[in-house]
């Protein structure tokens, strides 16, 4: 009892001490990150900024050029198929994408013996994305050559498109390969997050005489939905970012069908060497990200049910 | 214990990431017993890249203090930019190649070294008139060499017997060319055929070997007398519409935009395409999967059928400016082009030598069973139009717009007033 | 009851044969010759067996170098990517400090920076610090990890914080704490973070595309986009042999500690919560 009432004080000056260096104690675990941060992205991120009003090729003069290059960008009519065709993308994998590994979610929720089918679903995100590219290259390619396409022809007798070579149609192969290759990770996050459903509610539901498709819709989606939200952030900006399954599938310099901003902003300033152009088309792609991530999150306030 | 074997462990991992990242960044660095090690570059796949091991392998035994180290791109349309990349920020090779399309754009920007004293001096393996002087190109400017032709490759049109032959085509292009009798209305009719068989005719690449030859086909011309004519002269904008139809209609297909894994190659060796335009490299294909007796070449068609200048492709070697080993380099340099460099790598395939004399090299395999074309062509061609290439970025401009017109996306008179257009202001 | 259950299974298996199609075709694939693939593009299995493609493959590009590159560098930089955003963690989730709040959605705004953005840039300071075509351009700038800072946090903050103040009460400083008591209770968090970011290293392939230039510096994803190529890419017996060899071993790791890798991937998404 007396080393108790002993301790106390000295407990709490020593709590005062620690907490007056802990402006020291901050710094010193924050450092190395906040330094790394502010050397390879903060750093180059206002240097982009800078870039973006200049005019230079990497070897001659710097040159001032004002809003030229955004000017430039947003007339012009390669940057606009840029946007759009990143827009598509991020249309048709998101939604698809994550319907299809919701639904896969629910399913293996509900038989016994998921792990397999874990394995099995999970193994693509795992996978390189270049290696990902060259498999599907060879199954999508058109005519009498792609797997799928001539097995389509000969058993359901379906002329399907040339994937890779129609710019039509490629950014639905990009989509589809997105989709094979993203699937399993959602499908495993979207598992985690129906098993910490207490299954109470679940059966209260029932009880109440609630069918399945009610529960579904009122019982495990919202209460899943904090992850939902989560996992269609984290597509939005993936699928805003993707680079290198486009690049390897298809050559987007030659299939406008496959040009993205972020091939955009590749092509501007490691092929074409305008790096003003180029930093000003990134910081467009910046904003845009920036914006539908604000927009989601409005959304959120009103879709997203969290349980706290 | 089990946590200080962990922080050695990384605490090596760390000391070979250090080490192993002092070779490469900068040109032209010794390791060890004397040696030094040049760095060169060029393109093309893990495939293609075998064809210098034998090179190689003979330049190390003749040449024990001198190390190659090749370092590649894959892809031809990305090669030229991570170049311009490592000479921005002074990470290039000491050797590399050039294409002829970007030649200019080098030469221009005073990265590559003036080689005229070198390949004059006794160092020099063949002298700079030992080369065509035809494919030179826009390596030569104002009477310097810059770059020297690693070999070249005579643009012809290969064709697929079998595919002809399916479409009910029974006349053989090359004996009409024998016969001087190869024309392009001769030519087209084949392709409408094929067409018909449901079959393409012809594949080509989007550059202005094969653009130009066509517009020579018909008789017209590209450039006449510093003008650029090819959108006036009615011979030449007859020859671009049939291209820009062609391209439509799916009797041409341009290789540039077909997928990987449907190249030219694959349609080609499936039958799929009478005919391919391309240069001797074609065979290293038709090695891997084709019957070769189905493929045989003939000359770009003319408008009479009298034999006319066709195009040559041509790549270049120059030494970076920066490089800190200049002789060595050199060494290298002359080694690679020089004719028993071109006839150690030439062989079976690839190229064609630029160098003179080795022609035996394109003939000793009697394949394809006319061969002989290659040299025809390669001694009578053109590398690119002087004022096309003394323009840096102009071709390359030039067949971007064209692409455009050929895939449809401009209007076909529209599309030649902006090219045009393009071209005048380029030239300025 | 039973019958939904059959049903469901059955659904299953189509669309996980679906996912396995894919690596299935790869390896039939890379045992065919250019003839067969050209004129029996459906055939299941290869005749003749081409074995040859895998030696042909090894012998065509460094593999082995390749392995050990995208090996070392992965290590290295999940290392200390754990470390330091633990660190970093361990003080935004516990350390008050003035600006700790902002401080921290500023820190998470930068992770909504596309890599691209900053490409150009970074790419002639690396020049400068002469890290183009050496493994630091891939180590080094990716050990910024807004992304691990604010799962780990996540984590820290799970931990009693009574477990602290009892070390603390037998004298334990800062470092101590996070070093004795926090850590070993966020090991599921940084087992999952370390796979993460581990896996992200393993298959990179925008920055190694740009920063190296050396062949025996090559990555595993970098060395196998090297087979692919329009001119003369038609021997995809050859390219899926590669691709094999690329993933196969990967694969394998991944079966071996499949369990782990896929429950932390899935704690990774519920750290939104």
């Amino acid at each position: 009892m007396a080393i108790l009432t002993e301790a106390r004080p000295r407990a709490a000056r020593r709590a005062k001490t620690i907490r007056n260096r802990d402006g020291w104690w901050a710094a010193f675990f924050l450092g190395p990150q906040l330094a790394l941060l502010a050397v390879f992205l903060v750093f180059p991120l206002g240097f982009a900024v800078v870039l973006a009003f200049m005019r230079w090729d990497g070897l001659g003069q710097k040159e001032w050029a004002g809003l030229d290059n955004f000017a430039a960008q947003l007339s012009d009519p390669m940057f606009g198929l840029a946007v759009w065709n990143t827009v598509k993308l991020a249309l048709l994998t998101v939604p698809f994408g994550l319907g299809l590994s919701l639904l896969i979610a629910v399913a293996l929720n509900s038989v016994k013996g998921s792990g397999f089918y874990r394995v099995l679903y999970f193994m693509p995100v795992v996978t390189s994305s270049v290696a990902v590219a060259l498999m599907w290259q060879i199954i999508l390619a058109g005519d009498e050559y792609g797997v799928l396409n001539t097995s389509l022809e000969r058993w359901f007798g379906i002329t399907a498109p040339d994937w890779l070579g129609d710019p039509g149609w490629v950014i639905v192969a990009i989509a589809i390969v997105t989709i094979w290759s993203s699937l399993g990770l959602n499908v495993v996050i979207f598992l985690a997050g129906l098993q910490t459903i207490p299954p109470q509610i679940v059966e209260a539901a029932r009880m109440d005489g609630a069918g399945a498709l009610r529960i579904f819709r009122s019982v495990t989606l919202p209460l899943l939905s904090p992850t939902i939200f989560f996992s269609t952030v984290v597509a939005v900006i993936s699928s805003f970012q993707a680079f290198d399954q486009i690049y390897v599938l298809v050559n987007p310099e030659h299939n406008e069908g496959a040009r993205t901003i972020v091939y955009q902003v590749y092509e501007l300033g490691f092929k074409d060497f305008e790096f003003g152009m180029s930093s000003a088309a990134a910081l467009i792609l910046l904003v845009l990200t920036l914006l539908v991530t604000l927009v989601q999150f409005a959304a959120q306030k009103r879709l997203v049910h969290y349980d706290t | 214990m089990k946590r200080a074997l962990a922080i050695l462990g990384v605490l090596a991992l760390a000391t070979t990431a250090c080490s192993g990242s002092g070779g490469g960044n900068v040109p032209g660095t010794s390791s060890g017993q004397g040696q030094v090690t040049v760095r060169w570059s060029t393109w093309g796949s893990a495939e293609d890249l075998k064809l210098y091991q034998k090179f190689t392998d003979d330049f190390h035994k003749r040449n024990p203090g001198i190390r190659l180290k090749l370092e590649s791109v894959a892809r031809y349309e990305d090669y030229h930019p991570k170049l311009l990349a490592q000479l921005t920020s002074k990470t290039a090779p000491d050797v590399f190649f050039v294409g002829d399309d970007n030649i200019g754009k080098f030469v221009s920007a005073g990265v590559l070294t003036p080689l005229d004293d070198k390949l004059s001096g006794s160092d020099s393996k063949s002298k700079p008139e030992d080369f065509f002087d035809g494919i030179y190109g826009g390596a030569k400017r104002d009477n310097k060499i810059y770059g020297v032709p690693n070999d070249t490759n005579p643009e012809v049109l290969w064709f697929d017997k079998k595919a002809l032959k399916d479409a009910g085509i029974t006349e053989d292009p090359a004996a009409l060319h024998e016969a001087k009798q190869w024309t392009m209305a001769k030519y087209l009719d084949m392709n409408a055929k094929l067409k018909a068989a449901g079959k393409a005719g012809s594949i080509f690449w989007n550059w202005y070997g094969s653009t130009y030859s066509v517009i020579n086909g018909f008789g017209g011309k590209v450039w006449d007398g510093g003008k650029f004519v090819a959108t006036t002269d009615p011979k030449s904008r007859e020859a671009l519409q049939t291209l820009a139809k062609g391209y439509q209609d799916k009797t041409f297909l341009s290789a540039d935009t077909l997928p990987d894994s449907n190249g030219p190659s694959t349609q080609f060796l499936k039958h799929k395409v009478g005919f391919y335009a391309g240069g001797r490299w074609v065979i290293d294909s038709l090695k891997k999967g084709g019957e070769l007796d189905d493929y045989d070449i003939v000359p770009f068609p003319s408008q009479t059928g009298e034999p006319m200048p066709g195009a040559v492709a041509a790549s270049y070697l120059a030494i970076n400016k920066d490089t800190k080993l200049p002789k060595e380099a050199f060494t290298f340099l002359t080694e690679f082009v020089g004719k028993d460099g071109q006839l150690l790598r030439l062989k079976g395939g690839g190229a064609v030598p630029s160098v003179k004399g080795a022609e035996q090299i394109v003939l000793e395999d009697k394949y394809p069973a006319h061969a002989q074309t290659f040299l025809d062509v390669r001694d009578t061609g053109f590398a690119n139009y002087p004022e096309e290439v003394s323009v840096p970025g102009l071709t390359a401009d030039i067949n971007e717009h064209l692409m455009k017109v050929w895939t449809g996306k401009v209007g076909f008179d529209q599309g030649m007033t902006e090219l045009q257009k393009l071209v005048e202001s380029k030239l300025g | 009851m039973r019958s939904r259950q059959v049903a469901l299974h059955a659904v299953l298996t189509i669309g996980g044969l679906a996912m396995l199609f894919p690596f299935v075709w790869m390896l039939l694939t890379s045992f065919k010759g250019v003839r067969q693939m050209l004129n029996n593009p459906l055939d299941w299995l290869p005749a003749p067996w081409r074995w040859e493609n895998y030696p042909d493959a090894l012998a065509a590009m460094p593999f082995g170098t390749a392995y050990w590159n995208s090996f070392y560098i992965a290590a290295i930089n999940v290392t200390l990517t754990l470390l330091t955003s633990a660190m970093a963690a361990y003080a935004f989730a516990r350390i008050r400090f003035r600006g700790s709040g902002v401080l921290f959605v500023l820190f998470l705004a930068t992770q909504m920076v596309p890599t691209q953005v900053t490409i150009v840039p970074l790419y002639l300071m690396l020049a400068q610090f002469g890290w183009i075509d050496s493994h630091l351009s891939l180590i080094v700038p990716t050990i910024a990890n807004p992304f691990a800072v604010f799962l780990l946090r996540q984590f820290i903050r799970a931990v009693p914080v009574e477990l602290e103040e009892a070390a603390r009460i037998d004298g334990a400083g800062r470092w101590r704490c996070f070093w004795n008591v926090v850590l070993p209770n966020i090991r599921p968090g940084l087992g999952a973070l370390g796979i993460i970011a581990f896996l992200a290293s393993w298959n990179s392939f925008f920055f190694p595309l740009i920063f190296l230039n050396s062949p025996e510096l090559a990555t595993v994803p970098l060395l196998l986009s090297q087979f692919s190529g329009q001119r003369t890419a038609i021997d995809y017996g050859l390219i899926l042999a590669a691709s094999a060899i690329a993933v196969v071993p990967t694969l394998i790791a991944f079966l071996i500690g499949q369990r782990k890798i896929i429950n932390s991937m899935a704690a990774s998404g519920l750290g939104g919560r």
